[in-house]
C-alpha cells in the first residue's frame, strides 16, 4: 500500500513536471511569436504611414501636375457606365439616368 | 498545609494537556488542536479554490474593461478608409545635467563630434549654469546609440511621444492638438483623451480624406476669388448623421504645433454662430406643413412689399417679386413677407417648438468640444416675424446641416457624428416630424436649383439631382447690422432620395470682377459677380465642390 502511494506520488510529480515543461515551451513560443508580431505590426504601421503620406491627395495632385497633366482628367458622371449581367447577357447602361425635371 | 495540597491537585488535573514525556522534544500537543488548525487551513484552501474556479469560469465579455491609461501612449486616428490621420511615434529627447558632468571639456568634444552643427558657445554657457537643459529633441536612432556609448552619467535620455499628421492642415479643426504632457487640448484629441490613452485600437472617424481634400481645395481657391474672411463646408449623411467632411478655413498645420491666438482660426463649422438668413425659410414652411396650417399650394394674396414692425422695416430683397404667391413660390423666390405671413399663422409656440425639435435653438452635443451656443433671445411679435425669414436668430452651420437632414430625410432624428460606429440604418430610427413633410419640401428645394426664378441655378450639376436653399444675411454688430455678409447655401442630393446634405458658408465674401461664371440652366457665361449674394457666391462654390466630389460619392458609397 505504502509503495503504491509512493508510486502514485512519484508519477504525479513526473507528469506535473512534464506538463509544466511543455507549457513553458509553448509559453516561450507564444512569447517569441508575440514579439515577432509586435515587430511586424510596428513595421506595418510605419509602412502604412509612409504609404498614406505618399498617396495622400496632396501628393497625388503634385504627381499629376508633374507627370500626368494631360492624362488624368476629371470624371463626368454622365459618362460613367454600369455593367450588369442579366440572364448571362452583359448589359451596359448609364450609371446615372437623366431626369427631366427642369 | 491544606492549601499547598489543594494547589498540587489542580496541577494534576491539567496533566493531560501538556504532558512532559521522554520524547525527543518532550512536547505532546493534543490531537484536537491539530485537527482544528488543519480544518481551518482546509477551509481556507477550499474557499480560495472555489474563488479561483469562479474567476476562471467567468466569460470574457462579462468582464468589465477598465480604462487603463498608459503613460507615453496615444492611439492613432484613422479615417473611414483606414488612412492615418494621426500617428504616434516615440521619440527620444536628450537632456544634460551639468552637475553630473565629470569632464566638461571632454564631453563638449564628444558632443561636437556627434552633433557638429550645434552652437557650442551657447551649450558651454548652459553647462556652466549648472542647471538641467534639453540638448537635442527627437534624436535619431544612430545618434542615440552614439551619444549613449559615451557613457556619461550627465546625459539623460527621455522617451517622448510625438504625434505625426500626414494630412497636415486637412483635419486640423477636427483632430485638435495635444500639449507636451500628452493631454488633448482641443478637437478629438481633447474629447477622446482617455480613450486615446487607453485603447489599443486606432480611433476610426467618419471622415474621408480624399473628399476632405477636394472640398478644402475648392474652399481655398474661392477664398482668394471672393476674398472672404473664412469659409465652411460640411458634408453629412442625412440618414445617419455621419460627417464625411468638415472643413473650416483658414486652418493650420498640426505638425508645426503653433499656439494660435487669432480668432480667425476658430472652427467655424461647429463653433461659429451666425445669423444665416433665408435658409431658415425652409424650416418656417416645414413647421407650417407639420402644423397642418398650410399646404404647398396654399395661396397668400396681396402680399405687401414692406412691413413695419416696431422701429424696423421688413422688405423684400427683390421688389419684382409678385404680390400673390403660393407657399412653394415663397420658398423658390425666397419671399420675406410671405415667410412672415406663414410665421404669423404658425404663432410663436409652434415655430419655436419646431425649431427646438430639429435642434436649431440649443447648443448641440457633438464629438468635439468646440461647439457654439446659439444666442438666446426673447420671443415677441417682431421676433416671430424676423425669425420666419431667418433674421434675428442664430445657429451654427453644423446645426443647420442637422436641421436640413431631418427635414429632408423623412423626418428622422439624426445626431451628427465624427466617430465611426457601424450603425445599423434600419434600427433606432426615431421620427420626429411627420412623414409627408420631406415629400412636400424636397421637390421645392429642387425647383430652387432648376427654375429660372430660383436662387441657386449655379448648382444645377447634371447627374446629381441637387436641391437646396440659399441664405444671404448681413453680419450683426453691436446695435445693428454691418455691410459685411454671411452667404450660405444648403444643398441636399440626390433630392429624390436624399443621401447627403452639404452646407457651404462664406464669411464676409466680396464680389469678384474677374471670375467667370458658366451658367448651368442656360448656355453662356458671365464675367464678374453681379451681386454679393449666396446665389452668386456660395452656390457657385457648392456647385464646383459637388462636381468634383460627386463621382467619388456616387461610386465609392454606392453600397452604403
Amino acid at each position: 500500500m505504502k509503495k503504491v502511494a509512493l508510486l502514485i506520488i512519484f508519477v504525479l510529480i513526473l507528469v506535473t513536471s512534464l506538463v509544466k515543461n511543455s507549457t513553458k515551451e509553448i509559453e516561450d513560443k507564444i512569447f517569441v511569436l508575440n514579439e515577432s508580431i509586435r515587430f511586424l505590426k510596428v513595421e506595418f504601421s510605419d509602412t502604412m504611414l509612409e504609404y498614406n503620406f505618399l498617396s495622400s491627395p496632396d501628393k497625388l495632385v503634385q504627381y499629376q501636375s508633374q507627370y500626368f497633366e494631360k492624362d488624368l482628367i476629371k470624371i463626368d458622371i454622365m459618362k460613367i457606365k454600369k455593367i450588369s449581367e442579366v440572364n448571362k447577357i452583359i448589359e451596359i447602361s448609364d450609371f446615372v439616368k437623366k431626369i427631366n425635371d427642369e | 498545609m491544606m492549601n499547598k495540597k489543594n494547589s498540587k491537585l489542580i496541577l494534576e488535573e491539567y496533566e493531560n494537556k501538556f504532558l512532559y514525556e521522554k520524547s525527543k522534544t518532550n512536547l505532546n500537543i493534543e490531537f484536537n488542536r491539530i485537527a482544528f488548525i488543519f480544518f481551518v487551513f482546509t477551509m481556507i484552501s477550499i474557499i480560495f479554490s472555489i474563488q479561483l474556479f469562479h474567476l476562471g469560469s467567468l466569460k470574457k465579455e462579462n468582464e468589465a474593461k477598465p480604462l487603463i491609461v498608459k503613460k507615453n501612449y496615444r492611439a492613432d486616428v484613422i479615417d473611414r478608409n483606414g488612412n492615418y490621420l494621426v500617428k504616434s511615434v516615440s521619440s527620444i529627447d536628450i537632456g544634460i545635467s551639468p552637475i553630473d558632468v565629470i569632464d566638461k571639456k571632454r564631453l563638449l568634444i564628444n558632443l561636437k563630434w556627434i552633433f557638429p552643427k550645434k552652437n557650442y558657445t551657447e551649450i558651454k554657457k548652459k553647462l556652466n549654469k549648472n542647471k538641467f537643459f534639453k540638448f537635442e529633441k527627437n534624436i535619431s536612432q544612430i545618434n542615440y546609440e552614439k551619444i549613449m556609448s559615451l557613457g556619461d552619467k550627465a546625459i539623460r535620455p527621455e522617451e517622448k511621444l510625438t504625434r505625426l499628421y500626414p494630412q497636415k492642415n486637412l483635419f486640423s479643426h477636427i483632430i485638435g492638438q495635444i500639449d507636451d504632457d500628452n493631454n488633448g487640448i482641443s478637437g478629438i484629441e481633447k474629447s477622446f483623451d482617455k480613450e486615446l490613452k487607453s485603447s489599443t485600437e486606432p480611433l476610426s472617424l467618419t471622415v474621408d480624406t480624399d473628399i476632405q481634400f477636394l472640398i478644402r481645395e475648392e474652399l481655398v481657391r474661392f477664398h482668394s476669388i471672393f476674398r472672404s474672411k473664412g469659409s465652411v463646408a460640411i458634408l453629412m449623411n442625412v440618414n445617419n448623421g455621419e460627417i464625411i467632411s468638415m472643413v473650416s478655413y483658414p486652418d493650420f498645420d498640426l505638425n508645426k504645433r503653433e499656439t494660435l491666438e487669432d480668432l480667425n482660426f476658430i472652427n467655424r463649422a461647429s463653433k461659429g454662430v451666425y445669423e444665416l438668413g433665408s435658409v431658415f425659410k425652409t424650416f418656417t414652411i416645414a413647421a407650417g406643413l407639420e402644423a397642418g396650417l398650410i399646404e404647398v399650394d396654399t395661396e397668400f394674396l396681396n402680399l405687401e412689399k414692406k412691413l413695419k414692425c416696431g422701429k424696423n422695416t421688413i422688405g423684400e430683397y427683390n421688389n419684382e417679386i409678385p404680390s400673390n404667391l403660393t407657399v412653394e413660390q415663397i420658398l423658390i423666390r425666397s419671399g420675406n413677407i410671405g415667410s412672415v405671413r406663414i410665421g404669423q399663422k404658425l404663432e410663436i409656440d409652434k415655430l419655436k417648438s419646431f425649431l427646438n425639435k430639429i435642434g436649431i435653438l440649443k447648443k448641440i452635443n457633438f464629438d468635439i468640444e468646440e461647439v457654439g451656443k446659439p444666442i438666446p433671445f426673447r420671443w415677441g411679435k417682431c421676433k416671430l416675424a424676423t425669425v420666419s425669414f431667418g433674421h434675428g436668430i442664430t445657429t451654427t452651420p453644423l446645426q443647420l446641416a442637422k436641421g436640413y437632414a431631418i427635414v429632408t430625410n423623412g423626418g428622422f432624428d439624426i445626431i451628427p457624428s465624427l466617430i465611426k460606429k457601424n450603425l445599423d440604418l434600419t434600427q433606432n430610427k426615431k421620427r420626429i416630424i411627420k412623414e409627408g413633410i420631406s415629400k412636400k419640401i424636397n421637390p421645392i428645394l429642387r425647383k430652387i436649383v432648376t427654375k429660372k426664378e430660383g436662387t441657386a441655378g449655379l448648382a444645377n450639376i447634371e447627374g446629381y439631382e441637387i436641391g437646396g436653399k440659399t441664405g444671404t444675411a448681413q453680419k450683426t454688430i453691436t446695435g445693428g447690422y454691418s455691410r459685411a455678409k454671411v452667404n450660405t447655401f444648403v444643398a441636399v442630393f440626390p433630392i429624390s432620395k436624399p443621401k447627403y446634405v452639404m452646407v457651404v458658408l462664406l464669411d464676409e465674401p466680396k464680389t469678384s470682377g474677374d471670375y467667370i461664371y458658366e451658367y448651368r440652366n442656360q448656355k453662356g457665361s458671365y464675367k464678374g459677380t453681379p451681386y454679393n449674394t449666396a446665389g452668386w457666391t456660395s452656390v457657385e462654390v457648392a456647385g464646383k465642390i459637388i462636381e468634383k466630389i460627386g463621382p467619388i460619392l456616387a461610386t465609392k458609397y454606392i453600397e452604403n
